[in-house]
């Protein structure tokens, strides 16, 4: 459950290092964002001499969440933090690595990129 | 599947289990443990071979609401009747999975002739089913400009359909990484210098890479 001014980690090597939500893309007026969901944020840390910088906005799909992501054969997945994989306006990963283990989910949003860069998918 | 009761449901001593087995399922195996129907419930005649109540590792983790009866049953049976491993209801036997295989590999091989035809470079056809389970090949391929790309990947569609009645999923128009999800296929379709920042390759270098019966290393530009 995602919402403007949440701060999520950044589970990629693009460079930044924690974003700060600040709009929900879809539909307007949606008040919350779960894994899958392409979100607008603004870069609140970043690795020093990388691409992006502090103060960015950026946008980026939500990877991972707090809040238990269930699936219809009873299976939940609940993470230890909320992080985000930034992407780019035609959708591509800014960077070239994925960290941490990524839900299957993401293939069916059609975010296979960032399925087929992933450590480990459950 | 049937619908079964959940694992909260099952936990709780005073459920009725009459009308409902515990149900954990999963995709992929997982551990469960067997235990005699008579002794949960002795007044339904079951027979031992076809019925089972699998109950997951999972549920046997101390939980502050389930009473200690719960687990003292389990640790009960677990002694009694030690571990089985389960495997859900849909893992194939190994002719079938071979057959799959080769069947997706012909796929994987025809989509990579026209990529071929339409002069990608570099085309690389790699066995990921060891390392992934969500697929079993990549193909990955450069294209050198944007209708190009857009060529290929129109034509893989359209091959897909006649021929083996596949629908892709993915991008829908081109991109500098142009993806198309075929299920058991992925086919990345790259600009050249995306290719060499995402690198694929090297992060599934430990994948089978399968020979093509033409030549696909061949590029004219350089």
């Amino acid at each position: 459950m995602i919402q403007p001014q949440t701060l999520l980690n950044v589970a990629d090597n693009s460079g930044a290092r924690e974003l700060m939500c600040i709009r929900i893309i879809g539909a307007s007026n949606r008040r919350y964002a779960h894994i899958g969901d392409v979100i607008v944020a603004v870069i609140k840390e970043a690795v020093p001499n990388m691409s992006l910088e502090r103060s960015e906005v950026v946008r980026a799909v939500i990877v991972r969440t707090c809040k238990e992501l269930k699936r219809d054969n009873g299976m939940i997945i609940r993470y230890d933090d909320n992080a985000a994989v930034v992407i780019d306006q035609e959708g591509n990963p800014k960077g070239t690595r994925v960290f941490g283990a990524i839900a299957r989910e993401l293939r069916h949003l059609n975010f296979t990129k960032i399925v087929s860069l992933a450590p480990e998918v459950l | 599947m049937r619908t079964l009761a959940t694992a909260q449901q099952c936990m709780n001593p005073s459920f009725n289990r009459q009308s409902f087995l515990p149900q954990i399922s999963f995709n992929r195996s997982s551990e469960i443990f067997r235990s005699r129907p008579s002794l949960l419930a002795p007044h339904i005649h079951l027979s031992s071979e076809g019925t089972r109540f699998p109950v997951s590792k999972s549920q046997r983790r101390p939980q502050n609401n389930v009473s200690g009866d719960t687990d003292d049953m389990f640790d009960e049976l677990l002694e009694k009747y030690g571990k089985v491993v389960f495997q859900s209801n849909d893992q194939k036997s190994p002719s079938e999975e071979a057959n799959d295989d080769a069947e997706s590999l012909s796929f994987a091989v025809a989509l990579a002739k026209v990529a071929n035809e339409v002069k990608g470079a570099d085309i690389q056809v790699l066995f990921v089913k060891p390392l992934v389970y969500w697929t079993r090949f990549f193909i990955i391929a450069t294209a050198y400009n944007m209708p190009q790309i857009d060529a290929m990947r129109t034509r893989m569609s359209d091959l897909a359909e006649e021929q083996f009645a596949r629908v892709p999923s993915g991008d829908r128009s081109p991109n500098s990484w142009t993806l198309l999800d075929f299920g058991d296929v992925v086919v990345h379709i790259f600009l050249p210098a995306k290719r060499a920042i995402y690198n694929l390759e090297d992060f599934y270098g430990n994948a089978l890479s399968i020979e093509l019966p033409f030549d696909s290393q061949s590029s004219y530009r350089n």
